[in-house]
């Protein structure tokens, strides 16, 4: 099962670094480091996506996430 | 009092009356067809609205002032399309309400909305800007809980705020300028203060706080409204006054990543379409801030499509809250098969504001994207597509499997009002045809379009950042087990210390008021007992002070044996007194 997935994701990534090289590279309207990277936005929504959550999750854990009373606690006024 | 007025006409009629007028007649027609009588006041909208002609103005001079309460350009004819278009979508959706309050305050709200952004002067601006934020917040307390009141007032307070410092920067404006009209600003202190509510407004960290801490205590069809108008407003004054403000860009570019992260945290469904309402905002603030014709077109663009996707969104939570009473992860999931067609319609919200092709959000968000490629700030595009892995993430993906797939809780959901599905169906409709046929929006917007969203080397990047944000979400979803905790945001700097602030401000006044009194009270009682003999407490003192004086063994306390009796003088000594002084007198008479 495990293995069906990372064929399949490579075999798409593949694709699309072909197509990259294919129809992006010539036809980019302005250029950037990346831009002759093929299959960069492959890596970078694969990378970007785990950051976020890895990200969040560090921020969250160590910082900003309370309990759902956080705000209530002692609130003997009202 | 010198009041002159133009001719109003069709060409230039101020749409906000209409909604105005609405929400006082609705009160006295039955409540039974006040429903309907809400879209028919959408319709007559629109109906004015395809009658305005752009270059259109109507002046009025009042107190010498001369303010332009209504002025027609393709750049507020745009805003003023999507706001009657979700009023009468957010009517339709909330066709069951029999809430009058909801009606009344949602029309002023749209009228409002409408009212800032035809409004050709400050002053007439600033007059909207305040009764968006109040009739807004009736939208909040409707849902009459505790956690809703108490957002709500925080949210008014906030909006206080901004608007105090809105008039402070038009005041100022107007000393220094002499004109009332608005138009872009060239600097200054006076158009800081008016950054300042207008970023306020569009929910710009750190000024984010109101907008994840009140939109989702609003009722189900209140939020829906909320999430359309104070936003995309205050985008549109930003566009209006300070496109092309560099700060803007970053500033933009920041909160779109910003709205995400936080975003991800959040467990409550609608707080997390609140934080997506700042990302979105994002784009459009930091295409203002690029500020060249294909950035503002697309801050445009994009101010259209969220307007309508994430009512959509809020429509499709909103559902779900109203069937199930829970709008949290944890408490959702497995609601595939009783809710399928709610989750279809949610879907194509999410598809919309994640930008899948042939969706909304494909072809207005790819314009700013494409406005910061142009004007080559690299990180920007970066930063902006990080955002959109992010939105992708979390609404394309993890709100809906939580909600509707993840654990089945065999939640038991109630039967939905027609209405609300036939305004998600109209809501999705627009989405998909936007995005299948983008002239449809591209046209509305104020400057010609030479934008193509569909082209091949946009298509490829773009699926490959879905696809493969999509594959790590399935690589680690199990991990992904979401909390029942809430995120610190901005707000903390006002809600924490009010604990504080109400110390300081009313418990320790009031404490301060209670030891004046108890003082004063026990000095009275004192003056009391002292000024029925002051002879002898004189004595007792002088009696006390030479004890002390004199190290001698100092006698039994008196005063609580003291007699005044015992002191008191003989009536003798004051007659001795009395004639004493008139002799002095009497001398003194003489002698001078």
């Amino acid at each position: 099962m495990k293995r069906h997935w990372l064929i399949a994701s490579v075999a798409i990534l593949i694709i699309f670094i072909i197509l990259d090289l294919l129809v992006v590279s010539g036809h980019v309207h302005v250029t950037f480091p990346w831009s002759h990277v093929p299959g960069f936005f492959s890596l970078f929504g694969f990378l970007g996506c785990l950051a976020i959550i890895y990200g969040a999750k560090l921020l969250g854990r160590y910082w900003l996430q309370r309990g759902d009373d956080y705000y209530d606690r002692n609130d003997e006024h009202e | 009092m010198i009041i002159t007025i133009e001719m109003m006409n069709m060409s230039n009629f101020p749409l906000a009356i209409i909604y105005v007028i609405g929400a006082v007649l609705l009160l006295v027609l039955p409540r039974r067809i006040r429903s309907a009588f809400c879209l028919i006041i959408s319709v007559t909208a629109f109906v004015f609205l395809i009658n305005l002609e752009a270059g259109a103005s109507l002046n009025f001079s009042f107190l010498n002032y001369d303010l332009m309460v209504s002025r027609v350009d393709r750049l507020s004819l745009a805003f003023g399309y999507v706001f009657v278009i979700m009023g009468f979508l957010g009517g339709i959706y909330s066709y069951h309400v029999k809430d009058s309050l909801q009606q009344v305050a949602a029309l002023l709200y749209v009228g409002s909305s409408l009212g800032v952004v035809f409004a050709g002067d400050l002053f007439t601006l600033l007059f909207f800007w305040e009764i968006m934020a109040v009739s807004s917040l009736f939208l909040i307390w409707a849902r009459r809980t505790r956690d809703a009141r108490k957002a709500g007032l925080r949210y008014l307070l906030v909006h206080a705020f901004g608007g105090s410092a809105l008039m402070a920067g038009i005041l100022l404006h107007l000393q220094q300028t002499g004109s009332l009209l608005f138009n872009h600003f060239d600097g200054g202190v006076a158009s800081y203060l008016i950054l300042f509510a207008f970023a306020l407004n569009a929910a710009v960290p750190p000024l984010n706080g109101w907008l994840a801490d009140s939109y989702p205590e609003g009722t189900v069809t209140g939020s829906v409204f909320l999430s359309a108008f104070t936003t995309k407003v205050a985008v549109y004054a930003l566009i209006r006054g300070f496109a092309g403000l560099e700060l803007l860009m970053w500033a933009g570019a920041i909160m779109a990543v910003y709205g995400v992260v936080f975003a991800f945290l959040a467990n409550d469904g609608r707080r997390l379409l609140s934080y997506h309402i700042i990302s979105q905002v994002g784009y459009m603030v930091c295409g203002v801030g690029i500020g060249s014709v294909v950035a503002i077109n697309g801050a445009i663009a994009h101010a259209f499509a969220h307007i309508l996707y994430k009512g959509l969104l809020f429509m499709g939570m909103g559902t779900v809250l109203y069937a199930t009473g829970r709008n949290k992860m944890t408490e959702l999931g497995g609601l595939f098969k009783k809710m399928w067609l709610t989750l279809i319609f949610f879907m194509v919200g999410a598809f919309s504001i994640s930008g899948v092709p042939l969706f909304s959000g494909f072809v207005s968000k790819s314009m700013v994207i494409y406005a910061a490629e142009t004007a080559h700030f690299g990180i920007v595009v970066l930063l902006l597509s990080l955002a959109s892995i992010g939105t992708f993430l979390s609404i394309g993906l993890k709100l809906p499997y939580f909600t509707w797939f993840s654990t089945d809780r065999n939640l038991k959901p109630e039967p939905v009002p027609p209405g609300m599905y036939i305004g998600m169906g109209l809501t999705s409709a627009i989405c998909i045809a936007i995005g299948v046929y983008p002239a449809l929006l591209y046209n509305l917007l104020p400057f010609g379009v030479h934008y193509q969203p569909y082209t091949a080397p946009h298509l490829i990047e773009s699926m490959q950042l879905l696809l493969f944000t999509g594959l790590a979400f399935w690589l680690v979803r199990k991990k992904l087990h979401t909390e029942a905790t809430i995120t610190l945001d901005t707000d903390w700097f006002y809600r924490r210390p009010s604990r504080l602030a109400f110390n300081v401000f009313s418990v320790s006044i009031s404490e301060l008021f209670e030891a004046v009194e108890r003082f004063s009270l026990r000095l009275a009682g004192y003056l009391v007992k002292v000024g029925a003999n002051p002879a002898g407490y004189a004595v007792e003192a002088t009696r006390n002070i030479s004890h002390i004086l004199l190290r001698t063994e100092k006698p039994a306390p008196e005063p609580s044996t003291f007699s005044p009796d015992r002191y008191r003088i003989p009536l003798g000594f004051m007659v001795l007194v009395v004639l004493l002084v008139l002799v002095v007198i009497l001398a003194w008479d003489f002698l001078f």
